[in-house]
């Protein structure tokens, strides 16, 4: 990874808070002055390695981790807005990077019940929870949206 | 990834599938906080793997599930 795309990294997740949504191609390009089409080479590469998840049919993003591009069943109200996460462990991760305190709404896998955790200083405030992980560390980026 | 009510919980929805890893939601947030706390920062640069795997490794995970690079091949 180079230092250019290092920079469109770090420009795409800036984008990624400030506007509240995975920006899209068109607002990359017009933030750098470069085209739709050099953002997209740029992603293709930054997703090759691991830095950001692209769709796998459209010319959008997926992740921008521990963001969320889509809809998912793990949703974090912190830094005055919701979020989305990509998994339980990005849930909290959306308050780790926001560095701020939250809620996650979401619910247990099993039997369906609504999960509500505040995260305050860094600490749930339920630790009766438990989270589960299925696929070994080593194949995580196998299929990441699996994953 | 999921969130669990309780380990019970975990065994249900598992049913005759092999386990991963539990742990709990403590942990949890803690990995969170090492593993993402610098994804905005300004002037983030990628972490190795072997930078990840001091994370996991500081929280006490250390067991082969929490491996990141392939197994060495048998000798």
């Amino acid at each position: 990874m180079d230092d250019d795309d290092i920079a469109l990294r770090n420009l795409t997740y800036r984008q990624f808070v400030e506007l509240g949504r995975a920006p899209t191609l068109h607002d990359i390009a017009a933030a750098t002055g470069s085209t739709p089409d050099d953002v997209w080479s740029g992603w293709q590469r930054l997703h090759d390695d691991h830095a950001l998840v692209l769709q796998s049919h459209t010319r959008e993003l997926r992740m921008a981790n521990p963001f969320s591009a889509v809809p998912t069943a793990y949703r974090v109200f912190a830094d005055e807005r919701w979020w989305y996460a990509n998994c339980a462990w990005d849930a909290f991760g959306v308050c780790a990077a926001l560095h701020a305190d939250g809620r996650i709404e979401a619910s247990c896998a099993d039997c369906g019940e609504p999960i509500v955790v505040d995260v305050r200083d860094e600490l749930p405030d339920d630790e009766s929870l438990v989270f589960h992980c299925v696929v070994p560390a080593v194949r995580w980026w196998d299929d990441i949206v699996f994953t | 990834m999921n969130l669990f009510r309780s380990e019970e919980h975990i065994g249900r929805w598992l049913g005759s599938r092999d386990p991963g890893a539990t742990i709990s939601v403590r942990k949890l947030c803690d990995l969170a906080h090492a593993w993402w706390g610098n994804r905005l920062d300004p002037n983030w640069r990628p972490r190795t793997r072997e930078q990840n795997q001091a994370i996991l490794n500081g929280l006490g995970l250390t067991d082969a599930f929490w491996n990141l690079s392939p197994a060495d091949p048998e000798p």
